[in-house]
C-alpha cells in the first residue's frame, strides 16, 4: 500500500546515522571450523543440552531443549561432531555454558518438514520448535509473543533500525522482502490479526518503496528519530496506541516483530530450517571494510573481523555488540555471535564517548527526550544518594526502558543508565 | 585480553557539553556588553572586567579551599580547571550587566565605585553557588542574588533621590539635555501618566540611562534569536514571561496600548526573562513547570511594578527562584501510556 506518515511522537533524539555498509549486500560467511553455541542465547532459563561430546550432529539438529516457558530450543549451526561442553566466560566475562562443535565439512542437513498452508497452531509450533527468538536485541521467545492474553488485531513489523551503524535489518528488507512479508502474515494467521503495518523510518526510502507494492501491508514512514524502533514508540507512531503503563503490547491490540524474526519465521515454516543463523552488520572505523553478513550461530567474533577485511590501523577503543546505544560492550572478540547480534561494532576512540561527568545542570533535555516521559534527573539524584523509592516516585525509573536517550543529550554526560539500572536492580530486590 | 573500554550503553554521546552551552550564554550576552560599552564608555567594561574576575577567583579559591589544594598542587589545579565550566564567567557578566554605570553618591552623579562589582561577585559566587555545593546546586540565580546583595547594602548609593522620586538603578533614567538626574525614570514617568521617551528609544536605549545591559532592547533581542537558534533556551519561555507580564500590565491600565509598551520595553524585564530567569538551575525541570515559573514571574513582575512604583525585577527572580523547589514538586509527572486511576478505585 501507498506509503503514509507516521504520527508525531515528539520524544526522541537526533542521532548521527553512521549507515555506512546500507549499500553493502549481505555476504555469506563460509562456515566456521568451529562453532561455540551458547544454552543461553535468547531471554530466559538457558536450554538443556540434548546431546554428548562425541555425537555427530547435522546442520539443523536440536542440540539443546528450551528450558522453560521463557526460553528457546538450539540448534547446530553447522555439520560436524560435538568437542566440548564447557562453560566459559562470555563476551561480559559471565559465566556461560556453550557446546563447541568442529566442522567436518560435509555439509548435511536436518531440517523439519517444511509446512504448506499451515494452521494458527501448527506456525505457533513451528516458531517453538524452530527456537526463534525476538532478534532485534532483546530475545524474547517468539512462541510466547504469539499467544497473547488479549485480543490483538495489528501486527507491526520493526523496520525502524533506529540504531546507528546498523544496517542488518535494512539490507535484509532490501533482498528479501518478499520473506519478510511471508513471514510476517504467517505471524498475522497465528494471532488472528487482519492489519499488517510496517514501520520504515525516513532515511531507508529504498525500502519503504520496496514495502509499498504488497497490498496487505501498511507501510508508514517513521520520522528518523531514536528510539522510533522501541516497541511502545513504534506502536504509537504506526497506530496512535498508548500501551498502558506496565503492560504488554497486546494490551493495547498490537504485536510487534522485528525483520529478522520475521523473516527466520519465513524460513522456518517453508524450508523448515531452524534459526542456525542470522544476518548482521559489522561496522565502525576499528574494521576495514564494514559489511552486512550472514552469520552461522557460534560463530567466533574475530572471524566476522576477518571476513571484513580484519582490524583496520585505526586501533579499536571498544567492542560493541548490538548497537552503540543500547548494544554492550565486550572484553575481547573471543566469544562466539548470538541470536540477539545484530550489530559487531569496533569503534575507535574518536567515535565513543570518554567524557568526564560533571555536575548536573538542571537543564531538563534529558526530560525533554524521554522516550517514556519520565524525569531521568531525578531518577540520577536520588539514586546517587541511595534513595531508591523517591527514584521511583520522582523519577519514575520503573518505567524506564533504558534506551539511552537521556545519557546521549545530557551536557553534563551524567551516568544515567548505570544509576537507572542500580535502581532498578535494588528496587526488585526489594519487591 | 585486550585493552577494551567498558562501559554501559550508551557508547555514543552528543557533543554538547556543560562548558558549549555556557559559552553560547556568553556569546549571546556580547551584543548586550557591546550596547553597554557603546552607550556607558569605557568604564562599563571595566565593571565587567572587575566583575567576571571577583566571580571567577571566587569560585576557583573556594575550590583550592575545599579541596585543600596545598596538599597536591598540581593535581587540584589541574581538576579545578580541566572541570572549569564558564558559569562563573556568565554570572559575572550578568552581574555586571545590571548594574548601573553611573550612581548616586551624596547627591551627585558619580562612576559605579569599583569595589561594587567585586563584592557583588564575591557575594554571587561564595554564598549564593559554592556554599549551597557549586554549579548546579544554587537555589537563587547568583547574578540576581548579587545585584539585590548590593541594592540592599548600598541603598544611598544604588537608589538615586532627586526631588520625591526615588530611583533604583534598574529603571532607565532619561539623560536628554546633558541633565543629570533631573527627570523622572521612564518606568516611574509611565507610572505618572509622562511620557517622555519613545518607545523607539527604549527599543534601541538612545538616550535612556539604566542598568548598563539591560538599556538596548535591540542587543537583548539580538541574544536572544541566537539562544533559541542554539537551542540553549526554549523559545516560547521568555515569551511567556514579556505576555504574561504585557497581558496583567495591559489591564492594570485600563488597555492602553501605548503605556503597556513602554511598560515592557522599560526596565529588566526582557534581560531578566530572556537571560536570568531561563537560567537552567534555578527553573523548574519539567516543561509544565517552567510554563508556571515563567507566567507567575510576568505576572508577579506587572503587578509588583504597579504597586511599588519602581523597577522589581530582581526581586520577582528571586522570589520565584525560591519556588522553584516547589513547583517542581507538585507538578504531576505522566509517563507515556499514563493511564489515569479510575476515580474511587484503590490505588
Amino acid at each position: 500500500m501507498k506509503k503514509i506518515k507516521g504520527f508525531f511522537y515528539n520524544r526522541g533524539v537526533h542521532v548521527p546515522d553512521h549507515k555506512v555498509a546500507s549499500g553493502k549486500p549481505i555476504e555469506v560467511l563460509p562456515p566456521p571450523q568451529v562453532v561455540s553455541l551458547s544454552l543461553s542465547m535468547g531471554l530466559g532459563r538457558p536450554a538443556e543440552p540434548l546431546v554428548a561430546v562425541g555425537d555427530k550432529v547435522r546442520k539443523g539438529t536440536l542440540i539443546g531443549k528450551s528450558g522453560g516457558f521463557i526460553s528457546s530450543n538450539l540448534h547446530s549451526s553447522i555439520c560436524g561432531e560435538v568437542i566440548a561442553i564447557a562453560t566459559r566466560p562470555n563476551a561480559t566475562g559471565a559465566p556461560e555454558t556453550y557446546i563447541d562443535i568442529k566442522n567436518n565439512g560435509l555439509d548435511e542437513v536436518d531440517y523439519m518438514e517444511p509446512l504448506s498452508d499451515p494452521g494458527p497452531d501448527e506456525i505457533k509450533k513451528r516458531v517453538l520448535d524452530a527456537g526463534i527468538v525476538g532478534m532485534g536485541g532483546a530475545g524474547f521467545p517468539t512462541a510466547v509473543k504469539l499467544s497473547p492474553k488479549t485480543p490483538v488485531d495489528v501486527l507491526i513489523i520493526n523496520g525502524a533500525e533506529c540504531e546507528p551503524y546498523l544496517t542488518c535489518d535494512h539490507r535484509l528488507m532490501l533482498e528479501h522482502s518478499d520473506e519478510v512479508v511471508r513471514g510476517a502474515r504467517y505471524f498475522a494467521k497465528a494471532i488472528g490479526c487482519k492489519e499488517i503495518i510496517i514501520g520504515i523510518e525516513a532515511n531507508k526510502p529504498d525500502a519503504i518503496e520496496i514495502f509499498e507494492k504488497y497490498d496487505d501491508i501498511k507501510v508508514v514512514e517513521l520520522k528518523k528519530q531514536y528510539p522510533m524502533g522501541g516497541e511502545k514508540q513504534l506502536i504509537y507512531c504506526t497506530t496512535k496506541r498508548k500501551v498502558p503503563l506496565g503492560k504488554l503490547p497486546a494490551d493495547a491490540g498490537c504485536n510487534v516483530q522485528n525483520v529478522s524474526t520475521c523473516y527466520a519465521a519465513c524460513q522456518a515454516i517453508e524450508q523448515g530450517k531452524p534459526l542456525i543463523d542470522r544476518v548482521m552488520t559489522c561496522a565502525g572505523d576499528g574494521v576495514k571494510e564494514p559489511k552486512n553478513i550472514l552469520v552461522p550461530l557460534g560463530t567466533k567474533l574475530s572471524e566476522v573481523v576477518e571476513f571484513c577485511g580484519g582490524q583496520s590501523e585505526k586501533e579499536a577503543a571498544k567492542l560493541i555488540s548490538g548497537g552503540p546505544m543500547m548494544g554492550f560492550a565486550m572484553i575481547g572478540l573471543d566469544s562466539p555471535t548470538k541470536k540477539t547480534s545484530s550489530g559487531l561494532l569496533l569503534l575507535s576512540i574518536d567515535e565513543i564517548d570518554t567524557s568526564v561527568a560533571t555536575p548536573c545542570l538542571n537543564c531538563g533535555r534529558c526530560a525533554d527526550v524521554c522516550s517514556m516521559k519520565l524525569m531521568p534527573m531525578n531518577t540520577v539524584f536520588y539514586a546517587k544518594a541511595g534513595n531508591f523509592e523517591m527514584a521511583a516516585k520522582m523519577g519514575g525509573v520503573m518505567n524506564c526502558i533504558e534506551c539511552g536517550a537521556c545519557a546521549y543529550v545530557c551536557p553534563a554526560k551524567q551516568p544515567f543508565l548505570q544509576n537507572i539500572r542500580l535502581a532498578k536492580a535494588e528496587l526488585r530486590k526489594r519487591g | 585480553m585486550d585493552k577494551h573500554i567498558i562501559s554501559t550503553s550508551p557508547h555514543i554521546r552528543s557533543k554538547l557539553t556543560s562548558r558549549r552551552i555556557m559559552l553560547d550564554v556568553l556569546i549571546a550576552l556580547l551584543p548586550c556588553c557591546i550596547a553597554a560599552i557603546v552607550f556607558f564608555g569605557w568604564y562599563s567594561l571595566a565593571i565587567m572586567a572587575l566583575s567576571v574576575a571577583s566571580c571567577v577567583i571566587s569560585e576557583i579559591a573556594y575550590k583550592i579551599i575545599e579541596k585543600k589544594a596545598w596538599e597536591d598542587w598540581s593535581a587540584v589545579m589541574n581538576h579545578i580547571f580541566s572541570r572549569f565550566d564558564f558559569s562563573s564567567v556568565v554570572t559575572g557578566i550578568i552581574l555586571s550587566l545590571i548594574l548601573p554605570t553611573r550612581v548616586n553618591i551624596n547627591g551627585e552623579l558619580a562612576l559605579l565605585p569599583w569595589y561594587m562589582p567585586l563584592l557583588g561577585g564575591m557575594f554571587a559566587i561564595l554564598l549564593c553557588k559554592m556554599l549551597f555545593g557549586g554549579t548546579g546546586r544554587n537555589l537563587v540565580n547568583p547574578a540576581c542574588a548579587g545585584r539585590v546583595f548590593l541594592f540592599i547594602s548600598y541603598m544611598s548609593i544604588m537608589t538615586a533621590c532627586v526631588g520625591n522620586c526615588v530611583i533604583s538603578p534598574l529603571v532607565e533614567l532619561s539623560v536628554a539635555e546633558g541633565e543629570i538626574l533631573s527627570g523622572a525614570t521612564p518606568l516611574t514617568a509611565l507610572l505618572e501618566g509622562n511620557k517622555t521617551l519613545s518607545p523607539l528609544d527604549l527599543f534601541l536605549g538612545t538616550g535612556v540611562d539604566g542598568a548598563m545591559g539591560e538599556t538596548c532592547k535591540l542587543a537583548i533581542l539580538i541574544g536572544y534569536l541566537y539562544l533559541c537558534v542554539r537551542r540553549t533556551i526554549k523559545w516560547y519561555y521568555p515569551l511567556m514571561a514579556i505576555g504574561a507580564s504585557a497581558t496583567l500590565c495591559l489591564f492594570m491600565e485600563g488597555f492602553d496600548f501605548s503605556i503597556t509598551l513602554s511598560s515592557v520595553l522599560s526596565g529588566g524585564l526582557l534581560f531578566g526573562s530572556v537571560f536570568m530567569a531561563t537560567d537552567y538551575v534555578t527553573n523548574p525541570k519539567s516543561t509544565l513547570g517552567n510554563v508556571i515559573f515563567f507566567v507567575s514571574f510576568g505576572l508577579l513582575n506587572a503587578g509588583l511594578r504597579k504597586a511599588t512604583g519602581i523597577e522589581v525585577t530582581s526581586f520577582c527572580l528571586l522570589i520565584m527562584n525560591c519556588i522553584t523547589p516547589l513547583i517542581d514538586l507538585v507538578v504531576p509527572r505522566r509517563p507515556f501510556g499514563f493511564v489515569r486511576p479510575a476515580k474511587g478505585a484503590k490505588a
